[in-house]
């Protein structure tokens, strides 16, 4: 007979504040199998922690059933707690009575302390069918992934590379450098982008632990922290990278034109392209969509003869190409290329992308002279459209008047509820740039809100003030055109109290800041959710805000959620450091709360092996019959086998089926 | 302001004049920028509370516009009672109170004053007091007062000297009110 000591937690008033904490106890008390029951103000500190040690220790109890906050957080704590008191740490059962009945029922006393009875009912009723398990261990690959090129997953190559690990950087650009690199200038010490990226962009390219991997993506990821199997498709650029120097005379050679995606749109690149002039690596890449196949040489087949030269035609860009990389009579394989990698732990730095203007209708999208802040950096850029000259896209004449409006789709029901975070700060930053380079320009920014948190960041902001840019609350309503690309900007200045109107040469807007395209897909590819907003989700906002739900893949920079540089910069640092723990130690503890198969019972028919998500399950031939046999170190303990199995010989320990059939039990009495 | 901004009460930013900040920077408001539209001037604010429309805040959110018709046509600066209490509470020592009277300062260089007002300089100029009750003499002895206060009123030397000062401010170059010394009697009073 077991001997079940049940701990309350008060979570000081989280829980108790809701949940009559002495009735449940006495409740308790009388469950069957329950040897003593206590309650206590908080179960996780030491003092808490101590009563189950002691209780274990004087022999009075040998399951636990502990009534607190989430097994997410504290299971850990707990299983410590009993290890310490000399009992297997898989003799405990926690119920969540705060995350699933103190905090949804605040409102209802009675009904929260019902259902922490039933709770711990369940728990208890479960505890008195645990094993004790052992825990295993697994060979941690030496190597880690980060996956995205910006200054995130930069930092965070780099640093687990400094430390001596084999870092694999996935980048879907020809070139890392994200969304920086298109930067001009940056808050809140002005230092110029490109100056302080490019050598870190160096450094990654040319450091002997980082293999690069751009114009390449995830695939496929499968196993568990410590032997990740991912799947990388290298794209086709149909160039011969080892030959490509980067000169650029293909890109000069090629007549084709395609907006410029780099640039925002705001120009034309080439169908054959390099990424931009500082691009790492420096390479050429075809996009072949819109390439036109000059001289009828469509890769992959023999140039025709000229009829009386009786030389090969080739197409330009072929021609142009001193070193052969660009040879269109190789065959090429559109599909490129998939490797496979064997990662230890894996970095998630995907960045962000900027909203674009066109849903907004109110503000006119369509004229040349409303543009995105994204595409008015690139204007202010050494190495933009117009090579930092300032110009206005429609006529190039310098704007005299520039209104910038805040939150373009964030704060917004209708796009994004969040707070984008750096739109104010980027605003000043750009407003402050054309101020001091034409002080006589008149530059208005409507806010709702200046949101300038940061270190430095208000004396920044008091700083635009002094130069005499314009402030105004008060959400625009419309941006008119007018004859002549002038545009009229319609707001109500609330500080002022009175609708107001001005006539701009440029509108600016700040647009949001969102999850870069398929975050939610390379998401489901990991197993880590996205929160409402669509970015990825950490494991606990305070306490773990690198890790995920998933062992072993951590995240940085905007694939968490909008971030400064500064602020991407520290959280990539982070990722690396914790992804470069389980690496350091080379083995890593797996839970023991995996699936066995009966082997002289499984009749081999294969279910279970088809819907494992984890590929984790091999048919296997044992004495005469084939018969499903787990890999223990990819199986992630996820049940779909032990649910699906229609002889019911698989067994997921730690969530037997008799273990589940007494929890709903008591459930449901 | 346009015609048509006076009908639709949308104030034009367009026609703002950039000018403006630089002006009352010079003419005393040299804070202005320091400004964030927090309000607390205006939450202490007397002028808030009679109903005037631009009180400390407002006149300096204008002033930060260029709307300096809108401030000129509209006589609320005129209503500061110069209790300073916004320049006491102010957390970012804008002094909201020496913005009103640079203000004002630039509303006499347009002429751009009540008429009350110009009685009350005259006042100042003939009295001392901007407000003088000349016929309150006989109530003030019958409380045991002197039927004139111990002030310039009643001290023609003094009443000269401020008279002098006055005539060196920008007042005598704008003719607004008479300030020939011929016309000044001893005994004038409103």
């Amino acid at each position: 007979m077991p001997r079940i000591g049940v701990y309350i937690c008060h979570c000081g008033e989280n829980i108790a504040g809701a949940v009559n904490v002495e009735e449940v106890r006495k409740y308790a008390e009388k469950l069957p199998g329950v040897a003593l029951a206590r309650n206590y103000l908080f179960m996780c500190s030491d003092p808490g922690q101590e009563l189950i040690k002691q209780d274990i220790r004087n022999g009075l109890i040998d399951r636990v059933v502990v009534a607190a906050c989430t097994p997410r957080t504290h299971e850990p704590i707990f299983r410590k707690a009993l290890e310490n008191g000399g009992l297997n740490k898989y003799l405990l059962e926690m119920a969540n009575i705060r995350d699933q009945d103190s905090w949804p029922h605040w409102h209802d006393k009675e009904g929260a302390t019902e259902k922490a009875k039933r709770l711990v009912a369940s728990a208890v009723a479960k505890a008195a069918f645990l094993e004790p398990l052992e825990d295993r261990f697994v060979e941690v690959a030496p190597a880690s992934l980060v996956i995205g090129g910006g200054v995130s997953g930069m930092f965070a190559a780099l640093d687990l590379a400094n430390m001596g690990y084999k870092v694999y950087l996935v980048e879907k650009s020809p070139s890392v450098g994200g969304n920086m690199a298109k930067l001009d200038k940056t808050f809140p010490t002005n230092d110029c982008s490109a100056c302080i990226l490019t050598p870190i962009m160096v450094q990654v390219g040319t450091h002997p632990n980082i293999e690069l991997l751009t114009y390449s993506e995830v695939e496929s990821v499968e196993g568990s922290i410590g032997n990740f199997k991912v799947k990388v498709r290298k794209k086709q650029t149909y160039i011969d990278w080892d030959k490509c120097t980067g000169c650029g005379d293909c890109v000069n050679a090629c007549p084709a034109k395609v907006p410029n995606e780099f640039n925002e749109g705001m120009d034309n690149r080439k169908a054959i392209y390099i990424e931009f002039p500082q691009a790492v690596p420096k390479r050429a890449v075809v996009d072949i969509e819109h390439c036109l196949s000059c001289a009828k040489r469509t890769i992959g087949t023999k140039p025709r003869i000229h009829s009386k030269t009786g030389e090969p035609i080739l197409a330009p860009c072929e021609k142009a190409c001193k070193t052969g990389a660009c040879d269109r009579s190789r065959e090429y394989n559109p599909e490129g290329e998939v490797i496979e990698l064997n990662v230890g732990t894996i970095i998630v730095a995907t960045g962000y992308k900027v909203m674009d203007k066109a849903p907004f209708k109110e503000y006119s999208p369509q004229s040349p002279n409303v543009i995105t802040a994204m595409q008015l950096e690139r204007i202010l850029s050494a190495t933009g459209p117009t090579e930092g000259h300032f110009h206005r896209p429609s006529d190039g004449e310098k704007p005299k008047t520039i209104a910038f409006i805040s939150c373009v789709g964030s704060r917004d029901k209708r796009y994004h509820t969040y707070c984008s975070k750096v739109c104010c700060m980027y605003m000043l930053k750009e407003a402050r740039l054309i101020k001091e380079k034409y002080p006589d320009t008149n530059i208005y920014i409507f806010f709702i809100d200046v949101r300038t948190g940061g270190k430095d960041f208000e004396e920044y902001y008091n700083y635009c003030r002094d130069l005499g840019i314009k402030m105004l609350r008060g959400r625009v309503g419309a941006v008119d055109e007018l004859p002549g690309d002038r545009l009229r900007v319609r707001a109500y200045d609330v500080d002022l109290g009175a609708p107001v109107e001005l006539e701009a040469d440029l509108v600016v807007l700040a647009t949001a800041i969102e999850p870069a395209p398929d975050l939610e897909e390379l998401g489901r590819k990991l197993g880590i959710t996205c929160g409402s907003e669509g970015f990825l989700k950490e494991l606990h906002t305070k306490l773990y805000p690198v890790e995920t739900p998933v062992k072993g893949i951590y995240i940085a920079g905007c694939a968490q959620g909008p971030k400064d540089i500064p602020e991407s910069v520290s959280q990539a640092r982070a990722a690396s450091s914790a992804a470069a723990v389980p690496l350091t130690l080379g083995k890593v503890v797996v839970e023991p709360l995996i699936s066995e198969v009966n082997q002289r019972k499984c009749t081999g028919c294969g279910t279970c092996v088809q819907l494992c998500p984890y590929s984790a399950i091999k048919l296997v031939e044992d004495r005469g019959r084939l018969r499903s046999r787990i890999d223990e170190a990819l199986c992630a303990g996820c049940g779909v086998c032990a649910a699906a199995c229609p002889s019911g010989v698989i067994t997921l320990h730690g969530f037997t089926n008799a273990q589940i059939h007494a929890q709903i039990k008591a459930l449901a009495c | 302001m346009s015609n048509v901004q006076v009908a639709t009460g949308v104030i034009n930013l367009s026609e703002g004049d950039p000018g403006l900040v630089d002006e009352i920077k010079e003419l005393g408001g040299e804070e202005l920028l320091e400004c964030i539209q927090c309000a607390k001037c205006a939450a202490a604010c007397p002028m808030v509370l009679a109903g005037f429309s631009f009180f400390n805040k407002r006149v300096i959110q204008a002033i930060l516009l260029g709307l300096r018709d809108a401030l000129l046509d509209d006589s609320s600066i005129w209503a500061c009672q110069s209790c300073n209490r916004c320049t006491e509470v102010c957390p970012r020592e804008v002094n909201p109170f020496e913005i009103i009277q640079a203000m004002r300062r630039v509303a006499i260089r347009e002429f751009a004053l009540p008429t009350l007002s110009i009685e009350g300089l005259k006042s100042l100029y003939d009295t001392g007091h901007a407000v003088y009750l000349a016929g309150a003499g006989s109530t003030r002895a019958k409380v045991g007062l002197p039927e004139k206060p111990y002030s310039t009123v009643a001290n023609p030397k003094a009443l000269k000297e401020l008279q002098a000062v006055i005539r060196q401010t920008a007042l005598a170059d704008l003719g607004i009110i008479p300030m020939d010394e011929s016309d000044v009697t001893e005994t004038c009073e409103v």
